[in-house]
């Protein structure tokens, strides 16, 4: 159950820190989540649509272009991820922190 | 408790010893595969007794007290997630299907971005032991926690009797052990590792789990590519040449050409995986929300290579094996099926390939990993439903928070016995059923009634317990009576002659169901309870982004609240 105060809550909640912390981690969250959606979704439309085009070799080499994607899909999901952390780990910990060190006595 | 361990460990060494084996039959005795599977119950059964010692309060049982580093709780993830299904059933798939198998693998990694940017940091920060904590911060305990505690069971048992019927399975093809004594065996090993070391032994098996499948699936994978010179060209010109299916393996197939089943397949599996009961337990193993959010990041790493393995096993299997009738059942005139004629099915296409690369002894290997990858996801498994009764049903809505610690871990042990029971049980019963159907289901439950619950729970300021409480079930009831209607049930177990739901997986019509009734169940909520619910919005929202740490320090605030 919430322990905090509601004078506390309508404090952080105020707090312009708070905010830019929520606000942008928000922009990112969704952001992020709707383009790795898309990244999925929009392949599996592919392969249904233009199922020949993906057996075709990636010009000047032996591999397909499906696996190709399959393959390049898989390395940008890890680095969607990592994007996240990385811009946790260096601007929202520290924007938290503060702001746990200035309303927690 | 030594005595204990040691009967077990007695009985399951003459379990295994008593093993003749089946796939190797065609190879010769395999005592390397034994050895090297007495070595895994052996060193589960040490790090279970060493678990013991460090299982003492509450927060030790379900959560090892927070103690777990991002990196171990990453590896034990992945080691939780990544099932023999995975390993084999996909690899499998790639050897049956070619490209269309890669999609699966595709499925089941892209859950995983989105457990990292809605679930990891908000569940750590607003929960303590189980998803359900999260969902009943500011909602009404006693309704949300039944929801949320039948969702997790139905989600755990079904995933377990597939995961155990699988395993009976692949151990009875492996050692030639009776199905009903490999069932029983794994069944008394998870109930072991849960009830005597809770979290903490449960973590290292699926540490210990994860590194060696890692380990196995990368040694598999160089052996493959040096087969073919490191030339990715070389290994898929030898696999269309002499698979049925000639070059169309290398382009998308049939699998998928039905747009409809393909998206209800993917949403299950992208937001199936952000409603495993066992998966989202595992972010209150680590310090705070950071290490959440780590430790999802490392876990994903690994899927992903895992993801990328897997390929290549599959078509080297194909290349590899495919020319070779030592593999296959051949009939009295020479001729045999590449697929179907597989000895013990496609299922075995990459521990036939670690016996084509490295002989007995990487087959004994990898067959080791498979029963480590298996004993791992049940332990899970088991402990997230014996959480369920225990946190939720038992300590929350019957003793209303007072149980003392004591008496909630007993129950939780119980639990986890009851459970494995009854996994046991059920899969002897359903050893011959067609239970295809049972991991979709798991899956469909999880996006369709976990998943929808706790989103918007913990992101939407109108959700009130009336409509948290009319979409759980909404999503529950709409999963299991789409899978019963569907083909998978409705034709291959009740034999009708056609489906009356056309499609195979319900999620694209369950998941939607469960946010449109949690809406207008919310919105027409007038109630004072739920002017309340919306209130505590704040609270919540403030919790959830910064953590619980400006509370700490404030006790007699929190006893005022309270």
């Amino acid at each position: 159950m919430p322990s905090v105060t509601p004078d506390r809550t309508r404090q952080i909640l105020a707090d312009p820190a708070f905010r830019e912390l929520s606000l942008s981690r928000a922009r990112l969250r969704w952001g992020l989540s709707i383009v790795t959606l898309i990244l999925f979704f929009g392949f599996i439309a592919l392969i249904s649509t233009a199922k020949s085009a993906l057996g075709a070799n990636v010009a000047g080499s032996d591999i397909p272009v499906g696996l190709a994607l399959a393959l390049s899909v898989i390395v940008l999901v890890v680095l969607l991820t990592g994007f996240y952390v990385q811009r946790s780990n260096s601007r929202f910990d520290e924007l938290a922190r503060g702001l746990n060190w200035r309303f927690g006595q | 408790m030594i005595g204990y361990l040691l009967a077990a460990l007695i009985a399951t060494c003459t379990f295994a010893a008593s093993a003749q084996t089946v796939v190797a039959g065609a190879h010769g005795p395999d005592w390397i595969a034994i050895a090297m599977f007495a070595l895994i119950i052996i060193a589960t059964l040490v790090i279970t007794y060493r678990s013991a010692g460090r299982t003492k309060s509450k927060a030790d049982f379900y959560s090892a007290g927070n103690a777990i580093t991002p990196v171990q709780n990453g590896l034990a993830i992945a080691g939780d997630f990544l099932s023999a299904a995975a390993f084999l059933g996909i690899s499998a798939l790639v050897y049956a299907n070619g490209f269309d198998g890669l999609l699966y693998a595709l499925g089941f990694l892209t859950g995983w971005p989105i457990v990292l940017f809605l679930m990891s940091e908000r569940m750590r920060n607003l929960g303590s032991y189980t998803f359900a904590d999260a969902a009943a911060f500011r909602l009404d305990r006693t309704p949300i926690r039944l929801v949320a505690a039948t969702g997790s069971l139905v989600v755990v048992l079904f995933y377990l009797i597939a995961q155990m019927i699988g395993a009976g399975k692949v151990i009875e093809l492996l050692f030639g052990v009776n199905y009903l004594f490999a069932v029983a065996g794994v069944g008394v090993l998870m109930i072991l590792y849960v009830t005597v070391g809770g979290m903490q032994a449960t973590t290292w098996v699926q540490i210990t789990k994860a590194a060696l499948l890692l380990c196995g699936g990368t040694l598999l994978g160089l052996a493959v590519l040096w087969h073919f010179d490191f030339s990715f060209g070389k290994l898929f010109a030898a696999a269309s040449a002499i698979h049925p299916k000639g070059a169309a393996i290398l382009a998308p197939g049939g699998l998928f050409s039905e747009p409809v089943s393909a998206i209800s397949l993917g949403l299950a599996l992208v937001f199936g995986t952000a409603g495993l009961p066992h998966i989202l337990m595992r972010f209150f193993t680590v310090k705070d929300a950071a290490g959440a959010r780590k430790s999802v990041f490392y876990a994903t790493t690994c899927v992903a290579y895992f993801c990328l393995v897997i390929p290549v096993l599959g078509f080297g299997a194909v290349a590899i094996l495919m020319s070779d009738p030592a593999y296959f059942h051949v009939d009295a005139s020479g001729q045999f099926n590449k697929i179907a004629d597989l000895i013990g099915g496609p299922n075995m296409a990459a521990i036939h390939l670690a016996h084509a690369m490295g002989g007995p002894v990487l087959l004994g290997f990898m067959a080791a990993v498979a029963f480590a990858t298996i004993l791992a996801v049940v332990a899970g498994l088991t402990l997230a439903g014996a959480s369920a009764v225990s946190h939720d049903i038992y300590g929350q809505v019957i003793a209303k928070g007072r149980a003392s610690d004591t008496r909630e871990v007993w129950v939780s042990k119980m639990a986890a016995l009851a459970i494995g029971i009854v996994a046991v049980l059920l899969a002897y019963a359903f050893e011959n059923q067609n239970v295809a159907f049972m991991a979709g289901l798991a899956l469909s439950v999880a996006a369709s009634s976990n998943f929808p619950v706790l989103v918007t729970a913990m992101f939407w300021r109108g959700t009130t317990t009336r409509g948290a409480v009319a979409g759980g079930l909404m999503g529950l009831a709409a999963s299991v009576v789409l899978v019963v209607l569907s083909k998978t049930v409705w034709v291959a177990v009740f034999h009708f002659p056609a489906a009356i739901f056309p499609y195979e997986n319900p999620t694209l019509f369950s998941m939607p169901l469960a946010f449109l009734f949690i809406l207008l169940f919310s919105l027409t909520d007038k109630s004072a309870r739920a002017v309340r619910e919306r209130a505590a919005f704040d609270a919540q929202f403030v919790q959830s982004e910064i953590g619980a740490a400006q509370t700490i320090d404030s006790p007699t605030l929190a006893a005022a609240a309270s």
